[in-house]
């Protein structure tokens, strides 16, 4: 909403206040301010007048003009088509300096003397006007030719825009605004007086209003004769400034009574109503098919709040024209809207916040708009149709007030705020305020709204703080736990070389078929995605690591590792959150120490940074069900012989089609991470003893089958065992050579040779006559 | 013996200086055959002898012991000098990754509202209508709706526009006092320079008696709470609407960048909008079915604390795993 300091001192006197100021307080009665613009009219412009304006000579689009500048009489060159004698123009004099940089300077235009310039508004700064000079006529005041143009406040203005909250039409107007500030600054408002001319002739001779049914619709009608009507300099300048206008000078006139009044305003050709010969229109208010308020003769004429039918504007100049003044609940406007979409007027935006209900002032500023820059004759009277409104009124107590702020507020203070706001207190008690709310202010509904208008006008930054005194409580539950741990690991990443990445929960559905993803099934997916690449919810986290990491390598690192703990969606559309892993490139960053080549990540290399991630884990032989994954070095990741996730080198393929060198990956379920508190061993004081065996095994046999021969024998002081190294040569052939480190400690004594010895035969005997492997 | 003194002294190794030792204490040195010249003597002259020679002894011992160490010292010394290494080649940054600035923002939020007593809920990203807009006094009609591009699915549930469901979802489920907040992902159809469609939200809300909570007392959690995430800043109440809380409010604080002064992070406003909040609206305590209770809430866009506290230009990076943002919050 753009405000003028001249258009709201229409309404309100400002006197005495600095732009600043109102600016100031615009913000602290929730009006917030987005744009300050002063316009300022540079010095040696000066109002002037057009004597005489003749053809130049040697120039067909330039005229020779005789300017009245007060003092003296100056010929002035001019190129606007719209320059003709008898008009007040702003001219610059030799020595102005323009807002555009150029200097006036006596100069001859094709062999003709000019002494200064003749001005459009966008010449002098001000908001553009369109094509031509300004030209200027009463409605910006008296003036006097030679006066600086500057001193004038139409022109030296101040303009303001706000940014309305969805629940203040009430403001989308002048008037609207000024009534907020009325209750500010606690200055009246000036009310518009309505008058009626005594024309003979009575609107009765030419309408007639009947309605259909009862709809929650006021209308108000003037008929006019127009004629002749011309958009003075101060509406032109205005509807400049807001930057909006319509298609004919009729509807730009209304345009601006709504801007200021806020009340709803139609101009109607009168002979659309009319059937042929006859002088009395018909206007009829309906309800049509989609159950919309509508306006109509023997065709639609437009929908009340919404639309009008171009077939009933006015096209003429002159003619017998109706003018309308609507008012419509937006309530009403925007549930049926909503559920019928159709399409809208410029209007629409006023009626669906809330337009302004007093319908006789906004029509009655209109008829004398029109009156006063026009021949037009207006008939006398109005035919209206008002739907009684149910008063509403809202009941709040001093203490109510006071309880909800945290701060007594005077109750004087109260009162007088909510007068200057338009509301009626009269029927109050001592400490009861019995509060009727004005049909312009459809958002009060409750004590708090009640309550906010309070707050807004008394200031916030004037209410104490005040610490809430509460109960202590246990406030530590399973989301907070939840949100730790996640904490927890995410420290863990970070700590262990991998950074922290967030990524939308949106991809690309084609995509993830494509690598053998599930995606959200058909009838739950997503109805509007912003982008066809992110138009599904995600199953995974490895496919935007995947991304980003080609992104980090495009952009020079060698070594990417990231993680992401995320959300994850099973085409069911369940939530849930899993973390993820990806390492490629180098192990680590260069440095002195790797002598500028760091070895390439390695699948026991990312193990082991996994598990200082995580924990302990244990791998199985596991093929990935999607196509991420190498063939060959994909594995289950186990903790507390659970399944937590996968594990894997990333295809060759996929490497490839996002530039990546060597690449792992591992996608974990968060909540099978394991998080309990530990519980400690009781430890040995005797010394450990270490021993190792080197196995020949066929190649292809994994290790797995090794390691659970192993733990089914059982031994008693067994601690750990793990693989140390592996070797194949010619001489082995198809076998291999896997040697495994053994970890024996008793917690009653320090073990003896022999009882090594006879736990290495176990192991050995078990391992030949289950799998058929020995020593090598 | 004289001359073994200046031998000790001349000593440049020790090892010279050990061969040295030898010959003068070793049972073949010097000192040995002078004490051996005592044998043939006897009485006065033989005790003057062996208090000389025991003053040599020691003196050359002493001497000895001293030159060791010097000698030792310089030994150490120029084995050290062989490991010098030029330290400037070795300047480095850490291995380590990083946590994500926005994460690191919300658990700071976390952490003070966690230490004022609220509890933490989180809540599921998918909403139903209700719960994301009906029961927030957000009816269909509405025209706050618009202000909330949202992303719908074919059977018309929701991803969540703001955290605010978590509120009901925790008020349908529990009953008052409530003290809690949500943190976590929110989603909106917007896509520019300014706006990703995924972001990530703090709201918070305290339900009890009513006529106990006041909007005195938000101010005063906002107040201290901004305070703590952006040090000593001015924070300004600007009345607002939400359809939520009635009175509501937009919070401002000075400009981080500028001070105040204007600049044009702050549109030369001096002022940096940061939260809304209010009081909570009794339709939607109706909605949830409680009764005479009062309460206020809040709510704010984590990726902005972010960007404003560690002055992070550009917003869409954030959701690239872009290294080079990253490695600067080692």
């Amino acid at each position: 909403m753009i405000v003028t300091r001249s258009w709201l001192n229409e309404w309100i006197d400002l006197n005495g206040i600095t732009t600043e100021e109102i600016a100031k307080v615009f913000n602290s009665i929730g009006l917030e301010v987005d744009r300050l613009h002063e316009y300022r009219v540079p010095k040696k412009i000066i109002f002037g007048k057009v004597l005489e304006c003749e053809k130049h000579p040697d120039a067909d689009k330039l005229n020779v003009c005789q300017v009245d500048i007060g003092s003296s009489i100056r010929q002035i060159v001019c190129g606007a088509s719209n320059v003709r004698a008898g008009l007040t123009v702003a001219v610059a004099v030799v020595g102005a300096q323009m807002p555009g940089g150029l200097a006036i300077k006596p100069v001859k235009l094709r062999g003709v003397d000019s002494d200064g310039m003749i001005c459009s508004a966008g010449e002098l700064g001000l908001a553009d006007t369109g094509k031509g000079i300004l030209e200027i006529d009463s409605s910006i005041g008296e003036i006097k030719l030679g006066d600086e143009v500057a001193t004038n406040n139409f022109f030296n203005d101040d303009l303001i825009e706000i940014e309305l909250t969805a629940n203040r039409g009430d403001c989308l107007s002048i008037r609207g605004v000024a009534r907020d500030l009325s209750a500010a600054f606690d200055r009246p408002i000036k009310e518009y007086i309505v008058t009626d001319n005594d024309d003979k002739r009575g609107i009765g001779r030419v309408l007639n209003l009947s309605h259909e049914k009862d709809l929650d619709v006021n209308l108000n009608y003037k008929a006019l004769d127009l004629k002749g009507l011309v958009i003075p300099t101060i509406v032109k300048l205005r509807l400049a400034q807001i930057e909006e206008s319509r298609e004919s000078d009729i509807e730009n006139m209304l345009l601006y009574i709504t801007q200021s009044t806020g009340v709803i305003l139609r101009a109607y050709d009168h002979s659309f109503f009319c059937s042929d010969d006859e002088k009395m229109a018909k206007v009829i208010l309906c309800e049509n098919e989609d159950g919309f308020a509508c306006i109509k003769g023997k065709n639609s004429a437009s929908i009340v709040g919404i639309v009008q039918d171009d077939a009933s504007k006015v096209q003429e100049s002159e003619c017998t024209i109706l003018l309308e003044a609507s008012y419509i609940p937006p309530e009403i406007i925007s549930r049926k809207m909503s559920e019928t979409k159709i399409e809208s007027g410029p209007m629409f935006y006023k009626t669906s916040r809330g337009s302004e209900p007093e319908l006789d002032a906004g029509l009655s500023y209109c008829i004398d708009m029109i009156e006063a820059h026009s021949a037009s004759k207006t008939y006398s009277g109005k035919i209206e149709l008002t739907n009684s409104s149910v008063e509403k009124i809202v009941i709040v107590t001093k203490q109510e007030i006071d309880e909800i702020i945290g701060a007594k507020i005077d109750k004087f203070v109260v009162a007088n705020i909510l007068k200057n706001l338009g509301f009626d207190t009269s029927k109050s008690s001592t400490d009861n305020f019995v509060i009727t709310v004005p049909q312009f202010r459809h958002d009060i509904v409750n004590k708090q709204d009640i309550v906010e208008e309070i707050v807004r006008m008394v200031g916030i930054d004037n209410i104490p703080s005040k610490p809430f005194i509460l109960t202590e409580d246990n406030r530590l539950e399973d989301n907070y736990f939840e949100y730790k741990k996640r904490s927890i690991f995410r420290h863990r990443g970070a700590n262990n070389g991998f950074y922290e990445s967030v990524h939308f929960v949106f991809d690309e559905k084609k995509t993830l078929n494509s690598y053998g993803f599930a995606t959200t099934k058909e009838e739950l997916e997503l109805l509007n995605p912003i982008v066809q690449t992110l138009d599904t919810l995600r199953p995974t986290l490895l496919t935007g690591l995947l991304k980003a990491a080609s992104q980090n390598v495009k952009n020079g690192y060698s070594s990417v590792r990231l993680f992401e703990i995320g959300s994850v969606f099973t085409p069911e559309r369940e939530e849930s959150y899993n973390m993820a892993f990806i390492f490629s490139g180098d192990k680590e960053n260069e440095n002195l120490a790797n002598a500028g080549k760091p070895a390439k990540v390695d699948f026991a290399y990312f193990v082991q940074k996994i598990s200082d991630v995580i924990g302990a884990v244990t791998l199985r032989e596991f093929k990935t069900s999607h196509t991420l994954s190498h063939d060959y070095q994909s594995a289950e990741v186990l903790m507390n012989d659970t399944v937590v996730g996968e594990l894997f080198r990333v295809h060759p393929n996929v490497e490839k089609e996002y530039d990546l060198d060597v690449t792992f990956m591992c996608e974990l379920d968060f909540s099978k991470i394991p998080y309990a508190l530990k519980i400690a061993q009781k430890t040995s004081k005797y010394q450990a003893s270490f021993k190792d065996l080197s196995l020949v095994m066929p190649k292809e046999m994994s290790y797995e089958k090794v390691k659970n021969v192993i733990q089914n024998t059982d031994i008693t002081n067994l601690v750990r065992f793990y693989p140390v190294d592996k070797y194949s040569d010619e001489a082995l052939a198809e076998n291999m050579s896997l040697s495994v480190r053994f970890v024996l400690q008793s917690t009653e004594k320090t073990l003896e040779e022999e009882d090594i010895t006879s736990a290495m035969d176990s192991i050995l005997e078990a391992l030949k006559s289950e799998l058929g492997i020995g020593l090598r | 013996l004289k001359e073994w003194y200046d031998k000790i002294n001349d000593a440049t190794t020790v090892e010279t200086l050990e061969e040295i030792r030898i010959s003068i204490f070793g049972k073949k040195g010097v000192l040995a055959a002078e004490f051996a010249k005592m044998k043939g003597l006897s009485g006065p002259e033989k005790g003057k002898l062996a208090k000389e020679l025991n003053t040599h002894k020691s003196a050359l011992m002493n001497e000895f012991t001293a030159k060791k160490i010097t000698l030792q010292t310089e030994a150490l010394r120029e084995a050290m000098k062989a490991e010098a290494i030029d330290v400037s080649m070795f300047s480095t940054s850490p291995q380590s990754g990083a946590l994500h600035p926005v994460m690191e923002t919300m658990d700071r939020i976390v952490e003070y509202f966690s230490s004022m007593n609220f509890a933490v809920k989180t809540g599921q990203i998918v909403e139903d209508d209700f719960n994301n807009f009906e029961a927030l006094n957000l009816p269909k009609y509405h025209p706050a709706r618009d202000m909330q591009d949202t992303f719908y699915f074919k059977d018309e549930m929701m991803l969540r526009t703001h955290t605010s469901p978590v509120q009901i979802r925790t008020m349908m489920s529990t009953k008052p006092p409530i003290r809690m907040i949500a943190p976590g992902a929110v989603f909106r159809r917007d896509y520019d320079l300014t706006h990703t469609p995924m972001f990530h939200q703090v709201e918070g809300l305290l339900v009890d008696k009513e006529g106990t909570v006041s909007f005195a007392n938000l101010k005063f959690i906002l107040e201290d709470f901004l305070r703590y995430m952006f040090g000593e800043v001015e924070v300004r109440f600007r009345p607002s609407f939400f359809p939520f809380t009635e009175p509501s409010a937009e919070v401002d604080i000075s400009c981080v960048f500028c001070k105040g002064e204007g600049c044009r992070v702050c549109s030369h406003t001096g002022w940096l909008e940061v939260l809304g909040c209010g009081i909570v609206d009794p339709n939607v305590f109706e909605a949830v079915n409680y009764k005479d209770v009062s309460g206020y809430a809040f709510g704010l866009g984590v990726e902005r604390f972010a960007m404003l506290i560690h002055q992070i230009g550009d917003l869409r990076s954030l959701f690239e795993g872009d290294i080079k943002l990253l490695e600067q919050f080692q």
